[in-house]
C-alpha cells in the first residue's frame, strides 16, 4: 500500500493511531460520535425523569405514549433536515399542517361521504391521497418561488405561515371538525391503532435481520474493493447492540397492555372466553410510530443512497460548485420543499387522527419544534450538515423533556423555559465541538 | 431583478388577500384622520379635513363601532358572536369595522388605535391579555371613545364589561361534575395562563369543590394551565396525568370544550371515555355531540348570540352619547385583582349561562344553536335524538 | 502579431470575437484566441482584464453575448457546464469548486456519480476509482472518507485536478493553479501539466505569476480591460515585453526602451 500520510485529526491507519481515545476510535470506524452522544443524553434524561417521577417514566405505558407523542414532529423533522441542509428554511410547516389537516378532516367528514356515500371503506384512502397531493402541491409552489424567482426561503415560508393559517380557518370557517373516519382514526394510535404483539415481533425480527444484513453486506463490499475493514469484533458488537435495542423496544411496546375494560371489549369482539386472571392484550407498536419508522427509513435512504440526496448535500456545501458540476440545483430545491410538503401531510394525518378532531389552530408553532428537533439532532443552520436519524433523536429528546416535565408536574411556563434552554445548549455544544474538530 | 420584484408583489398581494378575507367585514375607507366627536369629559374634537365618506351599504351618520378580536381563529366568534353583534349594530344604525390581532398583545394595541383612526366612536375589545391591553384602553378613553370589554374583563373602571358571569360558569360545570362524583380523584384542566377567564372559572369551580377538597373527599391529582387553550396540548397533558395517576381518576373538569376534545381523546385511548366525568364550556358541536352520546357530562352554554346582541346594543347606546351608567340593564361588578388585591368597580352586563346536560339538550336544538343531525351523530339516543 | 499553429493543424479550440457585458460594462470585448492540442496557452492580464470571464464562456459557466467557439474546427454550442464536459472541456476554478462538506470521492464524481444497477449511489465504486486516480497523481493522499474541508490546500488542489483529469479531458482550463500552493506542491503541479501536455491535452492557464507562465506556456495571450492586446510565442519575447503588454498594452514591436525601463519604476 502507499505511504501513509499522518493527519492530526483524522488518522486512517491500519494499526493503532498515536492518540487513542474513544472518540477517535469511533470516528476511525465510521461510527457517528455525535449520535452516540445524543443517545447517551437521551438515556440520562430518561433515567433522570424516572427517578423524579417516582418510577413512572421508564414504564411500557409511558414509553408507548412517548413514542406516539413524538411521531408527528419527528416525521416533519426528517424533511426539515433536507431543507436546512440545502441552506433553506421552512417556517410554514405548522400552518401547512393546519390547512392540510383541515382539508383532510372536511374530506372525510363532509365532502367524501356526500360523494362516495357514508361509511365507505375507501374514504380514508381517498382522504390520505388528496392530503398528500395537497401537501406536495403547496411545497412545490413555495419551492418554485424560492428556486426560480429567487425570493429567500425565509420570506416565502414566513408568508406561507400567514397564508396557510388563514386558509386553515377558511376551510371550515373556524369550526372544529370531529370525529374522524373510523379507519382513518387508526393512524393516530390508540386502542385499536397498534400492531399487536405478533406483528410487532415479526417486524422486530425483520429489523434485526436487516441490521445484520447491512453490516455483512458492508463488510463484503469493502473486502471486494480491498478497503480497510472494521475489526470483526466491533461489527459483531454493533450487530448485537442493534438487534438488542430493536428487540428491547418491541418488548416494551408489547408489554403495554390494554386496560381492563378495553381488553374485555376485545375479548368479546373476538369471541375469546374471559380467563380467570384477566386477559393481557398487548398494544404492540402504534401505527403512528410505524409510519414514523417507515418515513425515517425512506428519508435516510433518500439522503444517503439516492442522487437527489447527494445533490441536496452538495448544494448545501457549495452551491456554486454544485452548479458548475452540472447539478440542476433549482429543480433539486423545489423537490426538497415538495418532500417537506408530503411529510407535512403525513404528520397532519397522524395529528388529526390522534386528536380525533381537526381544529383551525392545528399545528400552531409546530415549525419551531420541528426546526429545533433537526438542529438538536445535528443539522447546521449554515447548511451542508445534518442527518435524518439525528433529527428523529432530536425530536425524541424534546418530547421526552416535555412529557417528562408534565409527568412530574412542572408548570407550563417553566416547561417553555426549559425547552428553550436545552435548544440553545445543544447548539452551543455542537458549535464548540465542531470548532474543535476543525482545528 | 424585475422578476423578483413582481414575485414579491405577488406574494404580498396573496398575503393581503388571505389576511383580509374574513367574512362579513366592513373595513372601509372612512374619514381621514380624526375620530368623531363625543361628549365624554376631556374629549378632543377633531375635524376631518374635507368630506367624511361613508361605506357603501353601511348606515349613514357618524355611528361607527370597531371590534377588536384577539384571535378570530375559534369556532364561536364567526358563527355566533359576530353575526349577533353585527345584527344589533345594523338595527341601531351603526357601521361595523373589525380587526384580528392573531393572539398578539402588541398587535391588539395597534388594532385598537387603527379602529379609532378609521373613525370608530365605540370600540369593543375581546382582550388577548387583560393587563397588556390597558394602554390601548387608556388611549381610547383619553380620546373620549367608550370601550366595551367583551367576554374578557379589562381591569379599567372606564370600560363597560359585557360577559357571562364566568365565575358562575365554573360553578355550574363543577356542580354537575360534583353531583356525579362527590368523592374521588379530579383533574382540573385550565385554560390559557394569561387569560383572566381561566382564573374566574377556577374560582367558580373552587366554590363548589373546595369544601370537599379540604375534607379529603376529593383529591386534585393534577391541575395546570394549557397554552392557548390548545386541544392537542391538553391531550398530551391528560395522557401524562393519567399515566402518573395510574388511571385512577374519576373526573376531569375541563374549562372549555376544545380542551375537552383533547381530554376525551386521551380518555378514549385508555377506554375511560364515558366512565370518567368530563365537563366543558362553549357548547360547540363536538362537545354537544359528546353530551348526547354520554361521554361528556356537561357543557356550559353561553349563548354567544345573546352576548353579541347585548354588546351591540350597548355599543349603539354609547355611540349615541349615553354614559356607561345610562345603558340599559347594567349592574355593578366588583373585580378584585388576586395579586394586588386592588378593587375595580365595573359597569357591566353579566348574562346567565346555561349548563347543558343530557336532560336539557332540547334547549340548544330549540334555540337553533345546533342542528339535530349534528347533535345526534354517531348514534346518540338521548333527548331529542329519540330512542 | 499573429501566431502560427505548430504544423499548421486545426486548432483544438478557437474562440472568435467573444463579447460579454455586464450591465453596460464590457468584461470581454471582441476577443479571439485559440488553443492547439499538446500546447499550454498562458492567459495573462491585470485585475479586471476579463481572463476568468473569457474562459468561463468556454467552460459553460457564463453565457457570451456574441462570438463563436469552435472545437476541432466545428462550431460548438456550450450553454451549460455539462455541455462543456461533453466536449471534453474540464475546468479547475480558482476557488476549486469543491463541496466542502463531502469527501474526495463524492467531489470527484460530483454530478457524474457512479450508480449501482438499482439506481442507488455506488459509493464503494467511486471510492475505489478515486483511490486509483489519486494513487497515480498524489500517492501520499490518504483521506478518502473525510470532508475535503479538512484537507490542506495542496490536497484539495490535487482532488480538483484529479477530477478534471479523470474524465478524459482534452481541453483543460486552469485558473491560477498554483496560487495557493507551496513550492513543493507547485512543482508537482508543473510536472503534471507538462505530462498532460505531452499526452496531447491542450491547457489554457490563467496566471498572474509571470515566471510560471514563462516556465510552462508555449504561447501567451495578453488581455487588458476586456480586450486582447495580442498573442505571442513565448520563445520570441522577454518577460519585460510581456509585462509591457500587460501593463501598458503595447505589443513588443511598438514599445520603447524607455517604457520598458519605466516598468520597473
Amino acid at each position: 500500500m502507499s505511504v501513509v500520510e499522518a493527519s492530526p485529526t483524522h488518522p486512517e491507519t491500519l494499526g493503532p493511531s498515536p492518540r487513542r481515545s474513544v472518540g477517535s476510535f469511533l470516528r476511525d470506524n465510521e461510527i457517528d460520535t455525535r449520535m452516540v452522544g445524543m443517545i447517551v443524553v437521551l438515556l440520562v434524561i430518561w433515567v433522570g425523569f424516572h427517578f423524579l417521577s417516582g418510577g413512572t417514566f421508564i414504564t411500557p405505558r409511558n414509553l408507548w405514549n412517548l413514542s406516539v407523542q413524538t411521531s408527528s414532529i419527528a416525521i416533519m423533522a426528517s424533511g426539515m433536515v433536507l431543507v436546512i441542509v440545502s441552506r433553506n428554511i421552512d417556517l410554514s410547516v405548522g400552518s401547512m399542517v393546519g390547512t392540510v389537516g383541515m382539508v383532510m378532516a372536511m374530506l372525510q367528514v363532509e365532502w367524501l361521504p356526500a360523494l362516495m356515500g357514508r361509511g365507505n371503506s375507501w374514504i380514508w384512502v381517498a382522504t390520505l391521497a388528496v392530503g398528500l397531493a395537497l401537501g406536495a402541491a403547496i411545497g412545490a409552489l413555495q419551492g418554485s418561488i424560492i428556486a426560480y424567482i429567487g425570493v429567500p426561503s425565509f420570506i416565502v415560508t414566513l408568508g406561507g405561515l400567514l397564508v396557510w393559517r388563514g386558509f386553515a380557518w377558511l376551510t371550515a370557517s373556524g369550526r372544529t371538525i370531529a370525529p374522524m373516519d373510523a379507519s382513518f382514526q387508526l393512524l393516530g394510535g390508540g386502542a385499536r391503532g397498534s400492531l399487536g404483539d405478533t406483528g410487532s415481533w415479526i417486524l422486530g425480527g425483520i429489523a434485526c435481520v436487516g441490521i445484520v444484513a447491512l453490516l455483512v453486506m458492508g463488510r463484503r463490499r469493502r473486502r471486494k474493493f480491498g478497503f480497510r475493514l472494521r475489526p470483526t469484533w466491533l461489527d459483531v458488537v454493533l450487530g448485537f447492540l442493534g438487534c438488542a435495542v430493536v428487540l428491547a423496544a418491541v418488548w416494551v411496546m408489547n408489554s403495554y397492555y390494554l386496560p381492563e375494560n378495553l381488553a374485555r371489549a376485545y375479548a368479546e369482539a373476538n369471541a375469546i372466553p374471559w380467563p380467570e386472571g384477566g386477559l393481557q392484550v398487548p398494544y404492540g407498536i402504534a401505527y403512528p410510530v410505524l409510519i414514523l419508522l417507515g418515513v425515517t427509513l425512506v428519508m435516510a435512504f433518500v439522503a444517503n443512497r439516492l442522487r437527489f440526496g447527494r445533490y441536496v448535500f452538495s448544494i448545501g456545501g457549495n452551491p456554486e460548485a454544485a452548479n458548475l458540476a452540472g447539478i440542476k440545483t433549482k429543480r433539486t430545491i423545489v423537490k426538497t420543499f415538495m418532500v417537506m410538503g408530503i411529510l407535512v401531510a403525513v404528520s397532519a394525518a397522524v395529528s388529526i387522527a390522534r386528536l380525533n378532531a381537526a381544529v383551525s389552530g392545528l399545528g400552531t408553532l409546530n415549525e419551531l419544534y420541528v426546526i429545533a428537533a433537526a438542529v438538536i439532532g445535528g443539522t447546521s443552520l449554515a447548511g451542508g450538515i445534518g442527518t435524518i436519524p439525528g433529527a428523529i433523536l432530536g425530536a425524541l429528546v424534546m418530547q421526552s423533556l416535555q412529557s417528562g416535565m408534565v409527568l412530574i408536574g412542572v408548570g407550563a411556563p417553566v416547561q417553555d423555559v426549559a425547552l428553550g434552554v436545552v435548544l440553545v445548549t445543544a447548539v452551543a455544544i455542537d458549535t464548540i465541538y465542531r470548532r474543535r474538530a476543525a482545528r | 431583478m424585475k422578476r423578483r420584484l413582481w414575485a414579491l408583489v405577488a406574494v404580498i398581494a396573496l398575503l393581503i388577500a388571505a389576511c383580509g378575507g374574513d367574512e362579513g367585514t366592513d373595513t372601509t375607507d372612512t374619514t381621514e384622520g380624526g375620530a368623531a366627536t363625543t361628549e365624554a369629559a376631556g374629549a378632543t374634537t377633531t375635524e376631518a379635513a374635507g368630506a367624511t365618506t361613508t361605506a357603501a351599504g353601511g348606515a349613514e351618520g357618524d355611528c361607527v363601532v370597531g371590534m377588536s378580536w384577539n384571535n378570530y381563529n375559534e369556532e364561536r366568534w364567526a358563527k355566533h358572536d359576530e353575526p349577533a353583534i353585527m345584527a344589533a349594530l345594523e338595527a341601531g344604525g351603526c357601521e361595523y369595522i373589525q380587526s384580528d390581532a392573531g393572539s398578539s398583545e402588541e398587535q391588539q394595541i395597534t388594532d385598537v388605535e387603527n379602529l379609532i383612526a378609521q373613525g370608530a366612536n365605540v370600540v369593543i375589545i375581546l382582550a388577548q391579555n387583560t393587563q397588556a391591553i390597558l394602554p390601548a384602553v387608556q388611549g381610547a378613553t383619553d380620546q373620549g371613545i367608550p370601550v366595551i370589554a367583551y367576554d374578557r374583563l379589562i381591569e379599567d373602571a372606564n370600560t363597560f364589561y359585557v360577559s357571562f358571569d364566568n365565575v358562575l360558569v365554573g360553578q355550574l360545570m363543577a356542580e354537575v361534575i360534583f353531583d356525579l362524583v362527590p368523592t374521588g380523584n379530579y383533574i382540573v384542566l385550565k385554560g390559557n395562563g394569561s387569560d383572566a377567564n381561566s382564573d374566574f372559572l377556577r374560582e367558580g369551580i373552587g366554590a363548589v369543590i373546595d369544601a370537599a377538597v379540604e375534607a379529603g373527599d376529593i383529591t386534585i391529582v393534577a391541575e395546570d394551565y394549557t397554552d392557548n387553550w390548545d386541544p392537542g396540548l391538553a391531550q398530551t397533558q391528560v395522557d401524562q396525568w393519567l399515566t402518573q395517576a395510574n388511571d385512577d381518576v374519576q373526573a376531569i373538569v375541563s374549562e372549555n370544550d376544545g380542551m375537552a376534545t383533547g381530554a376525551a381523546a386521551a380518555l378514549d385511548a385508555r377506554g375511560l371515555l364515558g366512565t370518567v366525568a368530563l365537563s366543558g364550556q362553549d357548547a360547540d358541536v363536538a362537545a354537544l355531540n359528546r353530551v348526547a352520546l354520554g361521554t361528556q357530562a356537561v357543557s356550559v352554554w353561553k349563548d354567544a348570540r345573546a352576548l353579541g346582541t347585548a354588546a351591540g346594543e350597548a355599543a349603539v347606546q354609547l355611540a349615541g352619547g349615553a354614559t356607561l351608567a345610562d345603558v340599559e340593564g347594567t349592574g355593578e361588578f366588583v373585580y378584585t385583582n388576586k395579586e394586588t388585591q386592588a378593587e375595580t368597580v365595573l359597569t357591566s352586563i353579566l348574562l346567565t349561562p346555561i349548563p347543558i346536560t343530557q336532560d336539557n339538550l332540547n334547549e340548544v336544538v330549540d334555540a337553533e344553536w345546533i342542528a339535530v343531525e349534528d347533535l345526534c351523530a354517531g348514534g346518540a339516543t338521548a333527548g331529542p335524538c329519540g330512542g | 502579431m499573429t501566431t502560427t499553429p505548430p504544423g499548421g493543424r486545426t486548432p483544438l479550440v478557437e474562440m472568435r470575437d467573444m463579447n460579454v457585458s455586464f450591465g453596460g460594462v464590457h468584461a470581454v470585448e471582441d476577443v479571439s484566441i485559440d488553443l492547439n492540442a499538446g500546447e499550454i496557452l498562458g492567459l495573462v492580464g491585470g485585475n479586471g482584464a476579463g481572463k476568468s470571464t473569457l474562459v468561463k464562456t468556454l467552460a459553460g459557466a457564463q453565457k457570451a453575448d456574441s462570438g463563436e467557439i469552435y472545437i476541432d474546427g466545428k462550431l460548438a454550442t456550450i450553454a451549460t457546464p455539462r455541455d462543456a464536459k461533453a466536449y471534453g472541456i474540464e475546468t479547475i476554478y480558482q476557488t476549486l469548486a469543491l463541496a466542502d462538506n463531502q469527501d474526495a470521492p463524492s467531489n470527484m464524481f460530483l454530478g457524474r456519480e457512479l450508480m449501482t444497477r438499482w439506481g442507488t449511489l455506488d459509493d464503494s465504486a467511486m471510492e475505489d476509482a478515486t483511490r486509483k486516480i489519486m494513487g497515480r497523481l498524489n500517492p501520499k493522499f490518504q483521506n478518502f472518507k473525510t470532508p475535503v474541508s479538512s484537507l490542506s490546500g495542496g490536497q484539495r488542489q490535487s482532488v480538483a485536478i484529479a477530477r478534471a483529469v479523470h474524465f478524459n479531458a482534452r481541453i483543460l482550463i486552469m485558473d491560477e493553479p498554483t496560487a495557493a500552493l507551496g513550492p513543493a506542491e507547485t512543482e508537482q503541479v508543473r510536472q503534471l501539466m507538462r505530462q498532460l501536455k505531452s499526452e496531447g491535452i491542450g491547457i489554457i492557464m490563467i496566471s498572474h505569476d509571470i515566471h510560471d507562465v514563462f516556465d510552462l506556456a508555449d504561447r501567451i495571450s495578453v488581455m487588458l480591460q476586456g480586450r486582447l492586446v495580442g498573442t505571442v510565442n513565448r520563445g520570441d519575447v522577454t518577460m519585460d515585453e510581456v509585462l509591457a503588454m500587460i501593463i501598458i498594452g503595447k505589443l513588443p514591436e511598438d514599445v520603447t526602451t524607455t517604457e520598458l525601463e519605466q516598468l520597473h519604476g
